[in-house]
């Protein structure tokens, strides 16, 4: 066994390198690098036409990535398991709205936002045991509580809109920054880094991607699959409930037609950083990639004074070719 | 069967008496009895609906007999599930060998048994140097230079070594083949056989589900044929033949 683990260590991180690049992650990764090499040397040679670099800039995109990127890990552990959720747009948007109502009643803040986030987790699992139980796509189920729950948003915005001014300590947890890092970034940081330990070092993490990978196979080795996916279900609705309370812990007040379509740009994400829409594969860190790639270049498209048109074409372009990249890779690197 | 059972005073390592298991109108196993000593290899021969999945299903614990009963050691069992199935020390190879492509070696071999460090955190390093040991000492499969290879990127052969070094390394009393050899070439079956044999001289028990009578000949030490359901007959491997299986199968 020595003369194995001697041999083993002196070839592997070579061999390991060479095997990553064939990963839908190294391109993604690479594709990100370039961009962000291009765009720095851009905002280098013409700081006045190109502010891509200036404090507002950053500070920015620091801001904006987070919502959608917090969302996008939660709906990317689920999608790993082999089911969507289509509900997280409009769970943000209660989010916020429990959050605001439950404090303007006068209530404590934590016990505003820890509302919103038993609601974002019970609608979760909701379309996580309907799911299992009935069997059916989760594409249908959660399709019908995104419905359900922008009704209930819908309805709770008729008794007038909702603002939300917390204490200024409370604020800072959010709001804040450290060092010149904003604190959504940091949030979302600290959260990929929790949605790395789970699904790429954990035990559950690994019956996620068992499962995603092959259900059957995943519950013939004794996996409760079921129960997994009610788990990952949870997640995600905990990550968009989270995410609604940045969002009107920023902004202060909330509007029903807030996270409408936000499902659709989270599955983008997801899809953009390597994730397989049959699940099983996927990464975190192509989960972060793909967030602040899908933000980046609608900046860049901004600070260049784009037409907003110019925007959806230019997500949507990105999504397809990067999943025909996805796929392509995935194919070599199974040979 | 009787007389062999009446020589060999010490319990069979699994029996089932009786078992029965219906689908809607089907009759998929009426009053079934099959026996498996310690350190024998049976081969489960019958066309196609003789009821041999129904059988395997039964003892891995995916499917529930309607009536009849499952003793293990002489001991009376009841196998609910997989979970059931493990903590006797059954583990099934499925023809897809029970693993998941997308995944890796090491994330296959340890499926739904992890080891773990504190926080239910994965004990990668030990995991990674465990499956390489099994995999270059117990089964001696070459090609293979890492756990982190996905599963979907081995041959038909090497993923049913994985399986069977997982059997190996988890103390399975018994294996469960249903139709190995379908997916395999020559060479691979021919491997998978000696595997076989190896595994017995090691103290592991199988049941060997296959159409090919040449290999269920060669490795089995008896043999168990279905019929519509029905166990129609128990012989050993010195009192037949190739030829007069096939005959035993094709005349039911």
């Amino acid at each position: 066994m020595t003369d194995i683990a001697t041999d083993t260590t002196a070839s592997s991180p070579r061999r390991r390198l060479r095997r990553w690049m064939r990963e839908p992650i190294a391109n993604i990764l690479l594709l990100f690098v370039i961009l962000q090499l291009i765009c720095i040397a851009a905002a280098l040679l013409y700081p006045d036409e190109f502010r891509y670099l200036s404090a507002t800039n950053v500070g920015l995109l620091m801001k904006a990535i987070p919502i959608l990127g917090i969302i996008s890990l939660g709906i990317g552990i689920l999608m790993i398991t082999g089911e969507y959720d289509l509900s997280v747009g409009s769970v943000y948007t209660l989010s916020g709205y429990v959050t605001a109502i439950v404090f303007s009643a006068g209530y404590p803040v934590f016990v505003a936002i820890g509302c919103a986030i038993v609601a974002g987790i019970a609608i979760g699992v909701i379309n996580g045991l309907i799911t299992v139980r009935a069997v059916i796509p989760s594409f249908i189920t959660t399709m019908g509580s995104m419905l359900v729950v922008r009704g209930i948003v819908r309805w709770l915005s008729e008794f007038g809109s909702v603002s939300f001014r917390p204490p200024a300590e409370f604020a800072a947890i959010f709001t804040g920054s450290v060092l010149g890092v904003e604190a959504p970034f940091l949030w979302f940081i600290g959260l990929a880094v929790l949605a790395w330990l789970l699904l790429h070092r954990s035990k559950l993490g690994n019956h996620m991607f068992l499962v995603g990978g092959n259900e059957r196979t995943a519950t013939a080795v004794g996996i409760a699959s079921k129960r997994i996916k009610v788990i990952a279900f949870a997640l995600s609705g905990f990550a968009a409930a989270l995410a609604g309370i940045i969002s009107i812990s920023r902004v202060g007040t909330a509007t029903p037609a807030q996270g409408v379509g936000l499902e659709l740009r989270a599955i983008a994400v997801c899809v953009i950083g390597g994730l397989a829409l049959s699940g099983g594969r996927g990464t975190v860190l192509g989960i972060v990639i793909g967030a602040c790639l899908l933000y980046m270049v609608e900046d860049v498209l901004l600070l260049l004074r784009a037409p907003g048109f110019y925007l959806d074409v230019f997500v949507g372009a990105i999504l397809v070719v990067a999943v025909i990249i996805n796929t392509w890779m995935t194919r070599r690197s199974s040979k | 069967m009787s007389t062999r059972e009446m020589a060999n005073p010490a319990p069979p390592l699994l029996e089932l008496k009786g078992v029965a298991k219906q689908y809607g109108h089907v009759q998929a196993l009426s009053a079934a009895d099959f026996t498996i000593g310690r350190n024998e290899i049976v081969g489960l021969l019958g066309d196609n609906g003789a009821g041999k999945s129904t059988l395997v299903k039964i003892m891995s614990g995916v499917e529930f007999p309607d009536s009849g009963q499952i003793f293990r050691d002489g001991r009376p069992v009841s196998i609910r599930s997989r979970k059931d199935s493990e903590r006797l020390g059954i583990e099934t190879i499925y023809q897809d060998s029970a693993l998941v492509g997308s995944a890796s070696i090491m994330r296959n071999f340890f499926a739904g048994r992890e080891l773990t460090k504190a926080f239910g955190l994965l004990d990668t390093g030990r995991m990674n140097d465990i499956v390489m040991d099994q995999l270059v000492n117990v089964v001696r499969i070459s090609g293979i230079n890492s756990p982190d290879i996905p599963v979907e990127a081995l041959s038909g052969g090497q993923r049913q070594a994985v399986a069977i070094a997982r059997a190996v390394y988890f103390k399975t009393a018994m294996l469960l083949l249903d139709e190995p050899t379908s997916a395999l070439s020559v060479r691979e079956t021919d491997k998978l056989l000696a595997h076989l044999g190896e595994l017995k001289q090691e103290g592991v028990s199988a049941v060997f589900i296959t159409h090919n009578l040449y290999h269920a000949y060669e490795r089995c030490d008896r043999f168990t044929i279905l019929s519509r359901g029905k166990v129609i007959r128990n012989l050993t491997k010195a009192e037949t033949s190739v030829s007069e299986l096939n005959d035993i199968i094709v005349k039911y």
